[in-house]
C-alpha cells in the first residue's frame, strides 16, 4: 500500500550555526537545498537494554550526519503517559514528522491521532501499533517478522537437509511478533521442506527459563526430535540448555528468528545452528530515512521494513556480536 | 521590597516557576503560547490532582505511598469493565476502589496506631500486585471512542482535563482555608495530642483525607487513561515520589502542621514546565531530574533558614 502525504508544511529557518557549518562542509552542492527537516521522535525506554541504546546512538549519529535533519530525540522512559506528554511537546513544536517506539502499541493510539489531526504525520518505528492506530500513521518501521520466521523455515530446512520432526517455541501469546513470526515460519516450511513435520508448538514467553522447561516436556514427550525453531535466541538457547542437560543437543538443529548475544556465542561454539540478525543501528537508520522521506512528501512504503540476514556459523564472521 | 522579601520566604517555588516560564519564553519560540500553557496543564493534571489530596493526608503529618498504585487500579478497572458496566458504571467503580483503598490505608493506620508510612506501603505493593492478578499483566483498550473524545475534549479551547484540574485545586484551596475541617488539618498536624484535647476526633478526621486523596488519585488514574483510551498495569509508577516532590516544593513540612494549595499548585507547576520546557529545548529527561532534585534541597533550605526561624511555616 502507498501513502501520500500530502500536507508539507513550510520549514522555518532558525538560521542554526550547526545547518550552516554542515553545508559549508559538504560543499556548495547542499547550499540548494536549504530546507530543513526538524523531526521528533519518543523512544520507549533507552537504557533498559542495549538495543534501544545502540538505536538512540545510530539515530542520533545518522541525523547529525544529514545535513538537513533537525532532530528531537526523547525518552518516554517506558512510560506511557510520559509518552504522551512528548507527544504533545512534539506537536507544540510543530515539528515535520513525529516517530514514536510505542511504549505500548494500544494506548498511544490517542496521541497518535492528536498528531494527525494536528497535521503531523507519525512514523511508527520498532514495533508497530494496533490495528486501531493504522489508517493514521504514515508509516511503520521495522523488521519484518512474517519474513523473519519465513528465513528461519529455510535455514531449517537446510540444515536439516529436508527431512525431520521440529518443534516449535513461540514468543508470548497475543502478542504480534509472536504471532507473526510464528506464521511466517508455518507458511515458509512446508513451501521449501514439505517432508518436515512440526510435531508441537508451545509458548516460551520471550522468557529463557520458560522455554528451557517447554523443551523439557518436549523431550520427555518425543523421543525423536530433529530441529527446535524457537521466536528468539533468548529462548532457543534455553531450549539447548534443556537439551544438553538431558545429552541430546548434539543430534538437534536450534534455529531462532532473532540473533541475540547469547545465539550468537552458541553459534561460536558450534551449539547453535542459524538465526536472523536484525540491526539495531539499521532500525534506526531506516526510521529516520523513512521519516526524511515523509517530510519531504515523498510517497513511501506502508509497512518500510529494513533488512534482516540470516545468520549461520559459515556467514557469522560478517556480523558483529549483538549487543543485546 | 518587603513584600518581595516576603514573597520569597513563603512561597519560594512560585518564584521559580517565575523564573523556568521567563527562562523558557526566551529561549524556545514555542514556550510563551497559549496551546502549551493549556498542554502543561493537562500534563500538570495527573499529578496535581494526586498532590491536592496529599498535601491534606502531608499537613496532618501522614503520607500515603500507596497512590501511584491506586491510578493503575482505578484506570485498569475503569477501562477493563466498560464492556461490561459501560462507560458510567465502569468510572463509578474505579473511583470507588480509590474510596476503598483509602479507607482501608486509614481504617488500619487509626485502629492499629501503625505508622502511615508502613500502612500505605503495604498497600502500595500489595495493590499493584492486585493490579497484576486483575490485568494479566495486559493492557485494556477502550473499545468506546466515547471514552477517548473526552480526554481529548475541549470548553472555550480549554482541555476539559485541565478544567477539572483547576476546579478543584480552587475546591481544595476553599476547604483547607475555610472550613472546620480545613482549619483542624493544620490542628492535627501541629500538635496532634493538643488537637485530641480540643475535642478533634483525630482518627476520623485523618480516615476521611485518606478517603479523599484515594479518591482523587483514582480520579487522577482515570483521567489519564481517558487521554489513551487503555490503561496499562504500569501506569502509576513512581507517581507517589512525584506526588510527594511536588508537595514538598510548595512547602508542606513532612512533619505536618505547615502547607498550602497553593504552595502545593506552585510544586506541581514547577514539575510540568521543567518537563515541558526541557522537552521544547530538546534537554534530555534526565537533566530534569538533576535539577529538580537540586531544587527540592534548595526549597527545603530556604524554608529551614528562614521560615523555621520565625517559627512559622509557609501560610495556608
Amino acid at each position: 500500500m502507498k501513502v501520500q502525504i500530502s500536507s508539507i508544511r513550510t520549514i522555518r529557518s532558525f538560521g542554526k550555526t550547526s545547518l550552516i557549518a554542515g553545508s559549508l562542509a559538504l560543499g556548495l552542492s547542499s547550499m540548494a537545498q536549504a530546507e530543513t527537516f526538524r523531526i521528533g521522535i519518543t523512544q520507549n525506554n533507552v537504557g533498559v537494554d542495549s538495543y534501544q541504546t545502540t538505536y538512540e546512538q545510530a539515530f542520533e549519529e545518522a541525523a547529525e550526519a544529514a545535513d538537513n535533519v533537525d532532530a528531537v530525540v526523547l525518552d518516554a522512559g517506558g512510560d506511557v503517559a510520559r509518552q504522551i506528554s512528548q507527544v504533545r511537546d512534539l506537536i507544540q513544536q510543530q515539528v515535520d514528522v513525529i516517530i514514536i517506539w510505542p511504549t505500548d502499541g494500544q494506548a498511544v493510539v490517542p496521541a497518535v491521532k492528536r498528531a494527525k489531526d494536528a497535521g503531523i504525520p507519525v512514523v511508527v518505528t520498532n514495533s508497530n501499533i494496533a490495528e486501531a492506530g493504522q489508517p493514521l500513521i504514515a508509516s511503520f518501521s521495522g523488521p519484518n517478522n512474517i519474513q523473519q520466521g519465513a528465513y528461519a523455515a529455510e535455514m531449517m530446512c537446510d540444515q536439516l537437509g529436508g527431512k525431520g520432526d521440529i518443534v516449535q517455541i513461540t514468543g508470548q501469546p497475543g502478542y504480534t511478533t509472536a504471532i507473526e513470526r510464528q506464521k511466517g515460519f508455518e507458511d515458509r516450511l512446508p513451501e521449501v521442506c514439505p517432508d518436515v513435520t512440526i510435531l508441537d508448538s508451545q509458548p516460551g514467553d520471550w522468557n529463557r527459563e520458560k522455554a528451557q522447561r517447554t523443551m523439557e516436556g518436549f523431550l520427555t514427550r518425543y523421543d525423536n526430535i530433529d530441529g527446535v525453531y524457537a521466536a528468539d535466541d533468548n529462548m532457543g538457547v534455553g531450549a539447548l540448555n534443556a537439551a544438553k542437560s538431558e545429552d541430546r543437543a548434539d543430534e538437534i538443529i536450534f534455529i531462532g528468528a532473532t540473533n541475540f548475544a547469547v545465539g550468537y556465542e552458541a553459534m561460536e561454539r558450534g551449539e547453535y545452528h542459524g538465526s536472523v540478525y536484525q540491526s539495531p543501528a539499521e532500525d534506526a537508520r531506516n526510521a529516520l530515512n523513512i521519516a526524511i522521506a515523509v517530510a519531504k512528501g515523498e510517497e513511501v512504503e506502508k509497512m518500510s521494513y529494513f533488512d534482516t540476514p540470516k545468520i549461520t556459523r559459515e556467514n557469522m564472521d560478517e556480523f558483529e556480536k549483538p549487543v543485546f | 521590597m518587603n513584600r518581595i522579601v516576603d514573597l520569597i520566604k513563603k512561597q519560594p517555588i512560585w518564584i521559580f516557576v517565575l523564573v523556568c516560564i521567563v527562562f523558557f519564553s526566551v529561549s524556545s519560540p514555542y514556550f510563551f503560547d497559549l496551546n502549551n500553557f493549556s498542554n502543561i496543564l493537562v500534563q500538570a493534571s495527573t499529578i496535581g490532582l494526586i498532590a491536592l489530596g496529599m498535601t491534606f493526608v502531608m499537613i496532618n503529618g501522614n503520607i500515603d505511598l500507596s497512590v501511584g498504585a491506586t491510578v493503575a487500579l482505578a484506570a485498569s478497572l475503569a477501562v477493563g469493565l466498560q464492556s461490561e458496566l459501560g462507560i458510567i458504571g465502569a468510572v463509578a467503580v474505579g473511583l470507588m476502589s480509590g474510596i476503598m483503598i483509602g479507607a482501608l490505608n486509614g481504617i488500619i493506620a487509626w485502629k492499629t496506631g501503625v505508622d502511615a508510612f508502613i500502612v500505605t506501603l503495604g498497600a502500595m505493593i500489595g495493590v499493584r500486585g492486585l493490579v497484576f492478578i486483575y490485568t494479566d499483566e495486559q493492557s485494556f483498550y477502550a473499545y468506546d471512542l466515547a471514552y477517548s473524545d473526552f480526554g481529548a475534549s475541549e470548553i472555550f479551547s480549554i482541555p476539559v482535563l485541565a478544567l477539572i484540574f483547576i476546579l478543584l485545586t480552587i475546591v481544595a484551596h476553599l476547604i483547607l482555608k475555610y472550613t472546620i475541617h480545613g482549619r483542624n488539618v493544620f490542628a492535627v498536624g501541629g500538635n496532634r495530642v493538643a488537637a485530641k484535647e480540643a475535642g478533634i476526633r483525630v482518627g476520623p478526621h485523618m480516615l476521611i483525607n485518606f478517603i479523599l486523596v484515594g479518591f482523587l488519585a483514582a480520579l487522577s488514574g482515570i483521567l489519564l487513561s481517558t487521554q489513551m483510551g487503555a490503561s496499562t498495569p504500569n501506569l502509576g509508577r513512581n507517581y507517589e515520589l512525584w506526588t510527594i516532590t511536588a508537595v514538598v516544593l510548595g512547602g508542606t513540612r513532612l512533619t505536618g502542621g505547615f502547607g498550602s494549595i497553593i504552595g502545593t499548585l506552585g510544586g506541581v507547576l514547577a514539575i510540568a514546565i521543567l518537563r515541558n520546557g526541557m522537552n521544547l529545548l530538546q534537554v534530555p529527561s534526565f537533566y530534569v531530574l538533576i535539577i529538580l532534585g537540586s531544587i527540592l534541597i534548595i526549597v527545603l533550605f530556604i524554608d529551614k533558614r528562614f521560615a523555621e526561624q520565625q517559627g512559622q511555616g509557609v501560610g495556608a
